[in-house]
């Protein structure tokens, strides 16, 4: 293990294994880089259920500059001892580094207001409840 | 945060010091919830009962997050999160003397878990409303997390004191934690209280504090008949303790009374010793 550098192992990981659901079918193009940013984190699961960070509700905004293409995402986890942060920060900026108007990712964790399951979406509702999980709430 | 009052955005906004004292309390209170952590974790295997195994377990994560997200937040105070997390000595630390080392027995373990982790929560909720922004926006997400704790302390304390048995080992333990926790606040005029106070970071000073501690944990353990608090005879509905703090040594600096810190084996398991090498950023 000491000759691991285990935080480069876990960085060159990223991304492998997850396959997510589709996400929605969109009618229309974006209307902004932020909001093509918040699609392409349909695409982006949390680690522990087969369920994108958006319809998880752990997304609270994204905020995107179009000229410098820095993008802010605030983001809230579940818990406060969630065990995933790193790897959903870590997530969250590969997967919005691929797009090609995006130069910087920020992420900032935001407390206020709590999570709760209320932030579920319908759409990540009827993605859990199809693999066995209620949701109470 | 009262509409209209002003917020402190970041910690420069602050006054010196009020600043430092916000700062020191943090590093209190973080110190606490790791330590805390560390104890409840110690029960994972063991308990009394297999929900209540799972229970510490629960709580244990719970006080991590915590820490994690207050040795975060003193990166804007200007410590360096990662010395403070996992470099620092024993006698850095300002956890409560309590926590130094293992509670030996299961009601040991139900007097941090009903009284020191109240006594956390409480200094929590008057931050509530904080003129201090960074605080004000998270706490209302730990207290969240907090209230099954003092539900699981308080269960177990009034099942062990419905026997004769139960409740003269509750007494043994109790006595001390309380003891301490009475301490913890500071004594009535504590400078540093009365400062994150008067600038509105806190909705209380120690004594208040104290007070609205023992409100919370009072009925508890008479109902329990620990012979630890009563209510005012007066008819005010205020709870009053039947034991007096000393205040010998006290150090409102580190808030405990002598300086120490965790046993060798604590600050090896606190600090991360053993996993260094799976340290990342």
């Amino acid at each position: 293990m000491k000759e691991m550098n285990f935080a480069a192992v876990l960085a060159e990981s990223l991304g492998e294994g997850r396959v997510l659901p589709s996400p929605p079918e969109w009618t229309k193009p974006p209307a902004d880089l932020a909001e093509k940013c918040r699609r392409a984190l349909y695409e982006v699961s949390d680690p522990e259920f087969l369920i994108s960070l958006v319809d998880l509700g752990l997304i609270y905004g994204i905020s995107a500059d179009e000229r410098s293409g820095e993008v802010a995402v605030r983001l809230t986890f579940t818990a406060t001892a969630c065990p995933c942060t790193d790897f959903i920060k870590w997530d969250i900026r590969e997967r919005l580094l691929q797009l090609p108007e995006v130069s910087d990712v920020k992420v900032e964790e935001v407390w206020d207001p709590p999570w709760t399951t209320s932030r579920i979406s319908d759409r990540g509702r009827e993605i859990l409840q199809d693999a066995g999980i209620a949701i109470i709430g | 945060m009262t509409e209209g009052t002003k917020g402190y955005a970041k910690p420069a906004d602050l006054p010196d010091d009020v600043r430092d004292h916000l700062g020191s309390l943090l590093i209190v209170l973080a110190d606490n919830k790791r330590l805390l952590g560390m104890r409840y974790s110690d029960w994972l295997l063991g308990a009394p009962a297999l929900e209540a195994g799972i229970a510490c377990s629960a709580m244990a994560q719970d006080e991590w997050g915590h820490g994690r997200i207050l040795y975060a937040m003193l990166r804007d105070f200007g410590y360096e999160a990662n010395q403070l997390e996992h470099e620092r000595e024993a006698s850095e630390y300002r956890n409560m003397e309590l926590l130094d080392g293992p509670a030996g027995e299961w009601p040991d373990l139900l007097a941090l878990n009903l009284l020191l982790d109240t006594a956390l929560s409480v200094q929590f909720e008057a931050m509530a409303e904080s003129r201090f922004e960074p605080v004000h926006y998270k706490v209302s997400k730990l207290l969240d997390e907090e209230r099954f704790h003092f539900e699981h302390g308080r269960g177990w304390v009034t099942r062990l004191g419905s026997t004769d048995a139960g409740r003269e080992a509750l007494r043994r333990s109790f006595r001390p934690v309380w003891e301490a926790c009475l301490r913890w606040f500071g004594p009535d005029g504590d400078e540093a209280g009365r400062a994150l106070h008067q600038a509105g970071i806190t909705d209380k000073d120690a004594a208040g504090l104290r007070a609205r501690w023992l409100e919370r944990v009072g009925p508890v353990v008479e109902a329990g008949q620990l012979e630890l608090a009563e209510m005012d005879g007066g008819g005010s509905g205020v709870w009053l303790s039947r034991v007096e703090p000393s205040w010998d040594g006290w150090d409102p600096d580190v808030r405990r009374g002598a300086r120490g810190g965790p046993d060798a084996d604590m600050l090896a398991r606190v600090r991360g010793d053993k996993n260094r090498p799976l340290l990342m950023d």
